[in-house]
């Protein structure tokens, strides 16, 4: 078992009331799985997202990753644990605009505190990988849409995570690309990692082996 | 790792380059200034600390309890430092020194100097070193005199100069001495000055007065053994000064002066020497006063302070555009130790950067910041490796804080927060809003003060002293020849052109000469069973028709009177001080048998600085007492040719001395240095001060309308006009000036009032001052922020509506 939600629960105080943004989670996931998370919006997909990457807390319930309970864990050994063996991937890519395809990639090595050398071979294994040798040295500014989500989907895969997480991925792309990227996750999950993708599209949810259906916060 | 941090705050530094250079540049201006600024306060600050025993040297002086309060007196005769010694325990070394100018003669050069006239103990107190001869007494016997390195080279040039005999004239006589010891140039940082050393008991008025206890002429230096205390030493002088004294103390007591808490009418004190450049005796208030470098070093924190708030704030206010950034390097695991590290290291950037050219731009400043603030600090005097260490954790403290808060907010926030582009602080404009009221407080403080130190100056430049100061010339008497003589030989000389009115002289002079000496003499003696003092001026004939001293009563010194040499005339504060009916009934008797009467009274002028009260004045016409000045009046055209005639008359007359003559509104001018100085300092502090204030609020308002530019169309949209909105825009930044008004208001009152307190002629404190600063500041901050607001306010709703 790669993680297991028990009994999550996630509010906000609004008004002197409890507005609850996940209610009584239960959830566990295998390694190899390919999960599509459903909902309409403000159904608390996003936030089921980030519970599980770690990104954000929840108020009550056990939360187990590896036999991790990280319920407990302090900021750094969950920031430890999330950046060995998770990788995400946005609708807005969040690609450091600064930095060039190649810096872009080799930043997650550089807080995993890889040699150099190590770092230089991988982000060469990644960029062949994706095709993408020739725009190493282009900013993300330069690219199309497609282009950099699936610099997104490098730099998510680069440190070998064994969960990827990717919120809405082809939300804004056109249909073509999306349907590349898709390609591309499915292709990535036979190859043995595990995807949690968020999305509005039945079609998109397709690609996955189960998909969990989310309204208010709740498990349908 | 580093590589990586150190490329992202590269690039974007690049591309926030409008922010970037405001920050560089406001750094670099001000980390220029602190350290001009500081280097002058830590220059003056170093005076006088190169004697090895400064804190067991003490300057000795008196305090006299009369009928009108405390009197403090800094002159000794000439009997009391070897009595102090004798009778006192606790002196270790004692010495007498009279500063005074020589004319030294070696073959046909005939040179004036700066002497000394000192005892042998001098160089056991202060560490002034010797090159060449006695080092342990540079000045073994009578007839054997010490000079510095610089005066030996100007009188011997590369001749060995021991051994050698010059001609001094002292007492109207040629005597010889030899030189016994070469010493080390004074260092820069000396209150004492000199080119030659001579040993006491030449001073010409050494033998008249070595019983005489009245006559006082110069001030007492005591090296105070370890074993006693100041405060111990000054109680166990009790004795000897009412021994001494018993004459003086009766008469106080007399007159109805009440003692003081010891129970003393007369009291020797103690000044700690290395103090002695802050210390002050005027007012008869002895002050030790560090305020000058200390609001030196003041300033010069607050314009760094002023640029480190713009740092702040622009860094807090331009961190939105990297808040996904800062989200995404969490969600690649980045912890907030890192990333307060990378933020903080791209202050460190800007902050390396900004101190490199600071400190270039310093050294180009540096000449003339010197000629400026009249000030002989360099490089070389201040650099040494305790000032550099403190230079550099100086930087590193600003950095840490200027760098570290807004690196500490940024590294603080929670990943989704970040990602969704959300400052959620809310904090975050408070503490922007009180560094913006701080910068604006002190720019108006300093304005303020800028304005009230810049009337005073205007006011006592143009305050009527009561004398021409305009049309006057004075002359140092600094040749051989005799000084009536002299004032006659000018007279003769100039009498034929028709643009000399007048030429007299006096013992002294009337503000600071180029000669740079100012002196008083004064007078004590009991009139009508009272003691009363006076200040004393000899004068030759026409002092006050040159001069144009109004006459209240009587007649000046006249020729047609023979027995004018036993006449006084005196000023009004000095008639008040006699108390007679009518003043000119006045006999004075002094020497115990010679009488004088009072020919005449003067309107009262300021012969002294504006911060001293007018004091009583007598003028003597008596030639057994020489003059030191000649005056010259000039007809108020064609100013150049008359001055030039003078000089050139001096100079058929005396072709040896240098023709020192100034205009006396020059001399005046000369006595305000400190004065000038100081409104220099404020006057650029401010406007630096209040330049940067504005580039940091030019800043921060091109952010905040960037980041509105969606309210401000959806206002447009709605029906807002153009002025309206640009109201809206400007309101919330007037605010803050005007909050920073009223905090910066009452502090600068103080502060001024204070200031203003040590003069006892100044301008009076008007509230136009601190209007006048409050509307100057709110001015220069609507104009910086109003031209993009406007802009922006007009920008058509359609276009700002679509870029969002």
């Amino acid at each position: 078992m790669l993680l297991k939600l028990n009994n999550i629960f996630k509010w906000v105080q609004s008004g002197g009331q409890r507005v609850f943004l996940l209610k009584d989670i239960n959830l566990s996931i295998e390694e190899g799985e390919f999960i599509s998370i459903m909902g309409p919006s403000g159904s608390g997909k996003s936030t089921l997202l980030n519970v599980i990457g770690m990104l954000d807390d929840f108020d009550e319930g056990e939360y187990n990753f590896l036999d991790e309970s990280v319920h407990n864990l302090k900021e750094k050994h969950r920031a430890n644990l999330y950046k060995q063996y998770i990788g995400f991937v946005f609708q807005a890519y969040h690609l450091l605009d600064e930095l060039t395809v190649k810096e872009n990639l080799e930043m997650p090595l550089l807080y995993s505190k890889k040699s150099s050398s190590e770092r230089k071979s991988l982000v060469a294994d990644m960029l062949d990988r994706f095709n993408i040798v020739g725009k190493k040295d282009l900013f993300p500014s330069q690219l199309s849409g497609g282009q950099q989500q699936l610099v997104g989907i490098a730099r998510a895969l680069i440190s070998s995570p064994k969960l990827i997480l990717a919120d809405e991925p082809t939300g804004n792309l056109n249909s073509k690309q999306g349907e590349e990227i898709m390609e591309l996750f499915k292709q990535l999950n036979d190859e043995g990692v595990t995807i949690i993708q968020v999305t509005h599209s039945k079609k998109n949810a397709a690609y996955g082996s189960r998909v969990i259906n989310l309204l208010d916060g709740r498990r349908i | 790792m580093f590589r990586n941090h150190l490329k992202i705050a590269w690039r974007s530094l690049i591309k926030n380059r409008i922010f970037t250079g405001a920050n560089v540049f406001g750094l670099t201006v001000a980390f220029a200034v602190a350290i001009l600024l500081s280097m002058a306060a830590f220059f003056e600050l170093s005076y006088d600390q190169f004697h090895k025993k400064k804190d067991a040297i003490y300057q000795v002086y008196s305090s006299d309890q009369t009928s009108r309060g405390t009197e403090i007196i800094t002159a000794n005769s000439v009997p009391f430092a070897p009595a102090l010694k004798n009778e006192v325990p606790g002196i270790k070394n004692i010495s007498r020194a009279l500063s005074e100018n020589v004319l030294i003669t070696f073959q046909d050069k005939e040179l004036n100097f700066d002497a000394e006239f000192v005892d042998s103990e001098y160089f056991a107190i202060f560490s002034f070193t010797t090159i060449q001869g006695n080092s342990k007494n540079p000045i073994p016997d009578k007839n054997t005199i010490a000079i510095t390195e610089k005066a030996s080279k100007v009188l011997f040039g590369s001749m060995d100069p021991i051994g050698k005999t010059v001609t001094m004239l002292l007492n109207k006589k040629e005597q010889p001495f030899t030189i016994a010891s070469v010493l080390k140039n004074i260092p820069t940082q000396s209150t004492i000055d000199f080119d030659v050393v001579i040993p006491f008991e030449n001073h010409p008025t050494y033998l008249d007065n070595i019983e005489d206890w009245d006559a006082k002429n110069h001030p007492v230096y005591i090296e105070l053994d370890k074993s006693i205390t100041p405060l111990q030493f000054e109680k166990s002088t009790f004795d000897f000064t009412n021994l001494h004294f018993k004459n003086n103390i009766e008469n106080l007591i007399r007159d109805g002066a009440k003692a003081d808490e010891n129970g003393q009418f007369r009291q020797v004190h103690l000044t700690l020497f290395k103090d002695i450049s802050f210390t002050s005796f005027s007012n008869n208030l002895v002050k030790v006063d560090k305020t000058f470098p200390y609001l030196v070093l003041g300033i010069a924190f607050l314009i760094l302070f002023i640029a480190s708030a713009n740092f702040i704030n622009m860094s807090i206010a331009t961190s939105s555009k990297r808040l996904k950034e800062i989200g995404m390097r969490k969600t690649l695991g980045a912890i907030k130790g890192q990333l307060f590290v990378q933020f903080w290291l791209e202050s460190v950037f800007v902050f390396m950067i900004s101190a490199s050219f600071g400190i270039l731009l310093s050294y180009f400043l540096l000449e003339p910041f010197q000629t400026l603030f009249r000030t002989k600090v360099s490089f070389a005097d201040i650099i040494n490796p305790m000032v550099l260490v403190g230079f550099f954790i100086g930087v590193f403290g600003i950095t840490f804080i200027a760098g570290g808060y807004p690196a500490l907010l940024l590294s603080k926030l929670g990943t989704l927060q970040a990602l969704k582009g959300k400052l959620g602080v809310a904090g975050k404009n408070g503490v922007r809003n009180t560094l913006i009221i701080i910068q604006f407080a002190i720019a108006i403080i300093l304005i303020s003060c800028t304005l009230v130190l810049q009337g005073q100056l205007q006011y006592m430049r143009n305050k009527d002293l009561g004398f021409n100061k305009e049309q006057v010339i004075s002359i140092p008497l600094n040749g051989k020849r005799d000084s009536y003589r002299m004032v006659e030989l000018l007279r003769n000389e100039l009498q034929n052109n028709p643009n000399i009115l007048n030429v007299t002289g006096a013992d002294n002079n009337l503000g600071r000469g180029k000669d740079g000496s100012m002196s008083t003499s004064k007078l004590g003696f009991d009139y009508k069973e009272h003691g009363v003092t006076t200040n004393m001026l000899v004068v030759d004939y026409e002092y006050a028709k040159t001069l144009e001293l109004e006459l209240v009563a009587g007649r000046t010194f006249s020729k047609e009177y023979k027995a004018d040499n036993l006449s006084l005339v005196i000023n009004e504060t000095m008639a008040r001080e006699l108390n007679e009916s009518n003043p000119l009934n006045a006999r004075i008797v002094l020497d115990d048998s010679i009488t004088y009467s009072v020919i005449g009274v003067v309107k009262d002028y300021n012969f002294q600085g504006l911060n001293k009260r007018i004091e009583p004045l007598t003028l003597f016409m008596d030639k057994e007492w020489s003059l030191y000045y000649a005056y010259v009046k000039i007809a108020p055209k064609a100013i150049v040719q008359s001055y030039d005639a003078i000089k050139e008359a001096w100079k058929r007359i005396e072709p040896n001395a240098e023709f020192q003559g100034s205009f006396l509104d020059e001399n005046l001018d000369r006595t305000f240095a400190r004065e000038k100085t100081m409104t220099t300092i404020i006057t650029c502090g401010s406007i630096i001060g209040i330049v940067l204030s504005c580039i940091g609020l030019l800043a921060i308002s091109l952010l905040m309308v960037s980041q509105r530019t969606k309210e401000i169309g959806i206002r447009k949209v709605v029906g807002a006009s153009v002025s309206s909105i640009t109201v809206l825009l400007t309101k919330d930044f007037l605010k803050l000036v005007g909050i920073a008004f009223v905090i910066a208001t009452p502090i600068s009152w103080y502060m001024m009032n204070e200031w203003l307190q040590e003069y006892a002629f100044h301008v009076s404190l008007s509230i136009w001052f601190f209007i006048g600063a409050g509307f100057l500041t709110c001015l220069l901050a609507l104009i910086t922020i109003g031209g993009r607001t406007i802009k922006a306010a007009s920008v058509n709703p359609v276009k700002s509506l679509r870029t969002e």
